[in-house]
C-alpha cells in the first residue's frame, strides 16, 4: 500500500532507486549527494534492494562502472556534486553516444575555488549538452517522481539516452519534506524491467564502443539530435502514465504558477522556486500580477511551452543560479535559452536575469521584491536598460 | 523538423556491431595515412619484429606463401615497422605512388 514519509531530497532518490528496483549502484562520497549513497547501502546491506554496490575510486570510474553494467543489460545508478560532477566528464559523451540509460542523480555543489559546500547550478549545467536528459526537482516528492519518469523516458527503445536527475543541494537535498511512496505493483507496471537492445553477452557476442570513421561523426550527431526531437513526446506519454498509475497531476514540461493573469514573470528553476512562490503571494496582495514559470528539463528544454507561457507577459525576470562568464548576458545560462526561446513571440515580453543562489545564497524574500521592483521599472520605461543584476551587488 | 540522414550513411544504433571476428570492417580507420610500408621479400628474414612492434597488429604471417602480409585497412602509416626491421626490409613509399593509396579517395572509406 501507498505510504506517506518524511524524506530528505537524498532519501528520496534512494527511495526512487530502490522501487526502480536498479541491479547495479556504484559509488563515491562527496557531499551532499552522498546521502543518497548512504541510504542505498543500507538497502542492500540489510536485504531491502537486491543490487550489486560497487565503490569506484573516483566519479571518472563511477560513471565508467554505470557505463559498463548498462551495456551488460544492468539497469544502474551513480551520482554525484559538485567537482565530482566535473571530474567524470569525459565519460558522459561516450554514455549517451553508446545510448547506455543509466541514472546519475546530481545534488548540487559549487565547483572550486576554493572549496564552498554551497548549492549552485553550474556543476551540472556545465554537462547540459553532453546528450543526457537532464532536469531539476523542486521537492523530495519530485525528486522520487523524476527518478522513476526518467528511467522509463530514457530506457524507451526509441530513446536510450542517460540521465541527469538534478537537486538543488542542501535546500532540497537535506531538508526533509512528505514523499507518497507508491505500492511496488505500480512501479512495475509505469516501469518494465530494462531490456537493453544490444547487450554484451558471451553466447551472442557484440561490439560496443569501436573506433568510428570520421565520416561517421556528424551521423551519430544527427541520430542523436533526432532523438532528442521524438524525446517530448515519449516524456508526455511517461507523464500522462505515471498521473494516471499514481493518481498525480504532475506537469509534463514546466511547472506554471499564477500565470493566467500574470504581467510579471520570474523564471526560475529547483528548490528556490518554493521561496519564488510565496514570495509571488505577497506581490499578489500588494497589487502587482506577478507569476512563475519553472522548467522541468533543461534537456529536452520545453522551447514551445515556455513561449506559450511567456506570450501574454510584459516583463521576465530570468533568476539564474549558475553562472556563464563572458556569456552573451554576462550572467548566467538560463537566460541565454529563454531569450532564444522568445525571440519568435509576435509580442516579445521584455527579459533581464539576476544572478542569485550562487555558492550557497539563499534567495530571500527581498530578493524577489527586489527583481519585482526592477519589473516594473522595465514596464514603465518599456524597455530592458540592464541585462544582468547581481543581487547583493547592485547599488540601490 | 525531422532530420534526414540518408540511407547510405547510416550508422548502427549507437555503433553497436556483431562482435568481429579478426578486424572490424564496418569501421576502417587508415585514410590517414601518407605513407605505407612497403616489403622486400627477399631481404625479410621472417623475424616478426615488425608483428611484434605494430601498434595496430597490420602485420601477419601467411603460412602458406612463408611471407608477412600488411593489412591496408588499419594500417595509420606510424612506419614503426620500418624503424624497427633489423634486416631493411621495410621502406616508406608515399601513398601517391599508388593507385589505390588512400590519399586519392574522393570520398574517405
Amino acid at each position: 500500500m501507498a505510504k506517506e514519509l518524511m524524506l530528505s531530497g537524498c532519501a528520496a532518490a534512494a527511495q526512487g532507486a530502490k522501487f526502480a528496483e536498479v541491479e547495479v549502484i556504484c559509488s563515491y562520497p562527496i557531499r551532499p549527494y552522498t546521502a543518497i549513497m548512504m541510504e542505498l547501502s543500507r538497502m542492500v546491506a540489510n536485504g531491502e534492494l537486491d543490487a550489486e554496490f560497487v565503490h569506484g575510486e573516483g566519479e571518472h570510474a563511477q560513471v565508467s562502472v554505470v557505463l559498463g553494467a548498462s551495456a551488460a543489460g544492468a539497469r544502474a545508478y551513480t551520482g554525484s556534486s559538485g567537482v565530482g560532477v566535473t571530474y567524470a566528464f569525459e565519460v558522459y559523451s561516450p554514455a549517451a553516444g553508446g545510448r547506455y540509460p543509466l541514472q546519475m542523480a546530481i545534488a548540487d555543489r559549487t565547483l572550486d575555488p576554493p572549496g564552498d559546500f554551497g548549492s549552485e547550478h553550474t556543476d551540472a549545467m556545465s554537462a547540459r549538452d553532453q546528450g543526457w536528459l537532464m532536469g531539476w526537482a523542486s521537492t523530495p516528492q519530485e525528486v522520487f517522481d523524476n527518478t522513476l519518469i526518467n528511467y522509463r523516458v530514457g530506457e524507451d527503445q526509441q530513446v536510450m539516452l542517460p540521465q541527469f536527475v538534478c537537486q538543488d543541494g542542501y535546500f532540497l537535498s537535506h531538508i526533509p519534506d512528505k514523499v507518497v511512496l507508491p505500492d511496488i505493483a505500480q512501479v512495475r507496471e509505469f516501469l518494465p524491467p530494462y531490456s537493453a537492445p544490444h547487450p554484451l553477452s558471451t553466447t551472442c557476442p557484440v561490439s560496443h564502443g569501436p573506433q568510428i570513421k570520421p565520416d561517421q561523426g556528424a551521423v551519430m550527431d544527427a541520430q542523436r539530435a533526432s532523438t532528442f526531437l521524438i524525446v517530448p513526446e515519449v516524456i508526455e506519454k511517461a507523464v500522462a502514465d505515471y498521473n494516471r498509475i499514481f493518481k498525480r497531476n504532475i506537469p509534463p514540461f514546466i511547472e506554471k504558477y499564477k500565470m493566467d493573469d500574470a504581467e510579471v514573470a520570474f523564471f526560475i528553476m529547483g528548490a528556490h522556486a518554493n521561496t519564488c512562490k510565496k514570495a509571488i503571494d505577497q506581490m499578489r496582495a500588494q497589487g502587482l500580477k506577478a507569476g512563475m514559470v519553472r522548467p522541468r528539463w533543461v534537456r529536452p528544454w520545453p522551447t514551445k511551452q515556455i513561449a506559450e507561457a511567456f506570450q501574454n507577459v510584459k516583463a521576465i525576470a530570468s533568476v539564474e543560479t549558475s553562472t556563464s562568464y563572458g556569456g552573451a548576458m554576462r550572467g548566467g545560462n538560463l537566460v541565454h535559452e529563454l531569450r532564444a526561446t522568445l525571440y519568435d513571440l509576435e509580442k516579445r515580453p521584455l527579459v533581464t536575469s539576476f544572478m542569485a543562489g550562487l555558492g550557497g545564497d539563499v534567495i530571500l524574500f527581498e530578493d524577489f521584491h527586489f527583481m519585482a521592483k526592477i519589473l516594473n521599472q522595465m514596464v514603465k520605461e518599456k524597455k530592458t536598460s540592464k541585462h544582468v543584476y547581481w543581487i547583493g551587488f547592485e547599488e540601490d | 523538423m525531422a532530420i534526414k540522414v540518408p540511407k547510405e550513411r547510416e550508422v548502427p544504433f549507437g555503433a553497436i556491431t556483431p562482435a568481429p571476428v579478426g578486424q572490424q570492417d564496418l569501421f576502417m580507420t587508415s585514410n590517414w595515412r601518407i605513407v605505407r610500408p612497403v616489403i622486400d621479400n627477399e631481404k625479410c628474414t621472417r623475424c616478426f619484429i615488425c608483428y611484434a612492434s605494430c601498434p595496430d597488429s597490420c602485420w601477419s604471417y601467411n603460412e602458406k606463401e612463408d611471407q608477412m602480409e600488411w593489412n591496408w585497412k588499419f594500417c595509420k602509416g606510424c612506419q614503426i615497422c620500418i624503424y624497427e626491421c633489423p634486416s631493411d626490409a621495410l621502406s616508406a613509399v608515399a601513398e601517391l605512388d599508388f593507385e589505390d593509396g588512400v590519399v586519392r579517395l574522393e570520398k574517405p572509406f
